[in-house]
């Protein structure tokens, strides 16, 4: 009888450090293993409809979205835009906002973001209240002075339309003087 | 929705009468290496069956037929059907089971549904049981995580912190209705303060106000000890129709209210409307009000979920029907904007009610005498069922037997304090629960009432 070649599973080598000796600071008591399980993970995550916004924002526009059919006279653009109307689920259209008398609605310096946070710290996030526009979209205040922001400071837009990130980080405001 | 149809403002109903008949809870750590999350669970199941319900666990297991399991993130636990696993360690199969997610408001809602297991007549033992596992991933990775449950397009990039975003409303809050800084401290001082009571805390501490305001700041106004704890740990609740919950104990607690409301993930996108009233309040009360309601400064949620529950139990004035209640104080701030949406007290004002002592032990409304999540805990799949399990505690007179045992404090490797003080509210008969996610996207109100004497 012929001895049957038998295939070896390997494990591959991780090379990367396996357990943790301390967490939080704390030292893990020895009878405990705790492993160290490393991450790093793609998404591809499309902004389907709402490409358009995201593409126009590295173009320098800031675009809403208006219900055709529940548009008001005032107050009735999204932004954040949606493609359909939350009351009557018809699409929206495409508008260009008019950031003419922006103001900060409110606003927080934010000093320990979470990870994966793109930008410097102090970071003043804020709202932004825009006339003719139904929601306060939250963004960030690209430049700042002391005693800025404050509530009702003028703001206007400004885009990153060079070197983009395809977020909404594309998108700050800058006091208006 | 900013005009209700008379479908929508419909008062819920339950066909039979639900019972709280035991509750258990593990305590909770920052870092908790020396168990599972399995283990938590079971060790949870442990306290409400063999120290409450004073029974076998096997002969337990005997009447229950239905499972509620109430995780918030699969990101921290990073086990997918981690229910099942928890299902099989406690040795529930082949029951029926679900897992319910909801954010912040995750154990409110599976509470709920518990609930509605029962009332509907489908199941007659409902264990309800709430963990997170929060240690795997370090504080900033964890608020990231936190973070993925803000709106992924237009807000998580903006700081990846929900601190950031409940200091957004902080700041309009002070900015709308003036209340002094020092009364939003004192809801941080007094819940760190609660915790020191607590065998389960994580945070129990005496701060004064100017420690607590100068503290470092997270985000612009909001200092560290106004935020809550990010947890590890687990809690339980069972849930029992009346003929179960009087066989399993003589003294279970009936669920008299129960409403959830929802409102937009972004508070960027909530419209101007006019305020949803209360059974005690009056269009008047608001006819001057100058900002938007909800606006950035209430939460519309709350306000929905109250609605339905006082409106459910009967309740008119909660500040003096209610004898206990529990708020999801995830930041000082938010804890204010609650009292408010609840009717403690009119939008605006709701500073009177920490100010007049009402929030405090002795007071009318004893608030958070858990501790809270600012103090004790925030394993946010477990929160709003640690909350209810505080108030059943309470409810039966058993806060003593969970709290002041010395078993307990030993059992964690913690000392008993010295000034030991007894948190339990003499003769407390109905209390409420709020549970709530996001920045409002989902809130639960929850009554409970001693279901041995009640004879409505």
């Amino acid at each position: 009888m012929t001895s049957k070649k038998r295939t070896k599973v390997i494990i591959s080598e991780d090379y990367a450090e396996k357990l943790a000796k301390e967490w939080f600071k704390e030292k893990i008591p020895p009878e405990f293993l705790v492993r160290l399980n490393r991450k790093e993970i793609l998404h591809a995550h499309s902004y389907g409809g709402l490409s358009r916004f995201f593409k126009e924002l590295t173009e320098g526009i800031l675009c809403g979205t208006k219900c055709p059919d529940c548009g008001g006279p005032k107050g009735n653009i999204w932004l954040p835009p949606r493609v359909h109307c939350p009351d009557c689920w018809r699409e929206m259209s495409w508008v260009k906002v008019n950031t003419e008398g922006a103001k900060i609605y409110t606003h927080s310096m934010t000093n320990y973001p979470g990870a994966g946070f793109k930008g410097s710290v102090p970071c003043p996030l804020i709202s932004v209240e825009i006339p003719g526009v139904c929601t306060k979209p939250m963004s960030y205040l690209s430049e700042f002075a002391e005693g800025e922001p404050y509530i009702g400071m003028p703001v206007r837009p400004v885009f990153r339309t060079k070197n983009p990130t395809y977020t909404i980080l594309d998108l700050s405001w800058v006091p208006v003087n | 929705m900013i005009t209700f149809g008379k479908g929508n403002l419909r008062i819920p109903r339950l066909s039979r009468s639900v019972y709280v008949v035991a509750a258990g809870m593990t305590n909770f750590r920052k870092f908790y290496p020396e168990k599972q999350t399995v283990e938590l669970c079971l060790e949870a199941m442990r306290m409400a069956v063999v120290d409450g319900l004073g029974m076998e666990p096997k002969k337990f297991k005997e009447f229950v037929n239905f499972c509620v399991y109430s995780q918030f993130a699969d990101h921290f636990g990073d086990q997918l059907l981690a229910a099942a696993k928890i299902h099989d360690y406690i040795g529930l199969d082949p029951l029926g089971n679900i897992e319910v997610k909801t954010g912040g408001a995750t154990g409110g809602s599976s509470f709920l549904a518990g609930v509605m297991a029962i009332a509907s007549g489908y199941a007659s033992c409902v264990p309800v049981i709430g963990w997170e596992r929060m240690d795997e991933v370090d504080t900033r990775q964890g608020n990231a995580y936190i973070a993925s449950a803000a709106c992924k397009d237009f807000e998580s990039e903006l700081g990846w912190s929900y601190t950031t975003y409940y200091a957004l409303m902080m700041r309009r809050y002070l900015r709308e209705y003036h209340p002094a800084r020092e009364t939003l401290a004192k809801i941080a001082q007094k819940n760190h303060h609660y915790a020191g009571f607590s065998p389960y805390s994580q945070l129990p501490g005496d701060y004064s106000l100017e420690e607590i305001m100068n503290s470092k700041i997270v985000s612009d106004p909001l200092t560290f000890p106004e935020c809550c704890v990010m947890s590890t740990g687990a809690a339980c609740l069972i849930l029992a129709d009346e003929d179960t919950a009087f066989r399993l104990t003589d003294r279970p607690v009936k669920v008299i209210g129960i409403g959830s409301g929802s409102h937009t993930l972004r508070a960027a996108d909530r419209r101007d409307m006019p305020v949803l009233l209360l059974p005690h309040e009056t269009p008047e009360m608001y006819k001057d009000r100058k900002s938007d309601w909800p606006g950035f400064t209430g939460f519309l949620a709350a306000r929905f979920a109250a609605y339905l529950a006082y409106h459910m139990a009967g309740i008119h004035n909660p500040v003096h029907e209610l004898d206990i209640l529990e708020t999801h104080d995830a930041f000082t701030v938010s804890d204010i904007q609650t009292y408010e949406d609840i009717g403690l007290r009119p939008y605006g004002r709701g500073a009177e009610f920490v100010e007049s002592g009402e929030c405090y032990l002795g007071g009318k409304l004893p608030t958070n005498l858990s501790g809270g999540l600012i103090g004790s805990m925030h394993a946010v799949g477990a929160t709003g069922i640690f909350q209810l399990a505080e108030i059943f505690w309470q409810l039966r007179s058993e806060w003593d037997k969970f709290h002041a045992d010395e078993k307990y404090w030993r059992m964690y490797g913690k000392t008993k304090p010295k000034d030991f003080q007894s948190l339990q509210v003499p003769g407390a008969k109905r209390g409420m629960a709020i549970s709530h996610a996001g920045t409002g996207s989902h809130v639960t109100a929850a009554i409970l009432h001693r279901g041995w004497s009640y004879d409505k």
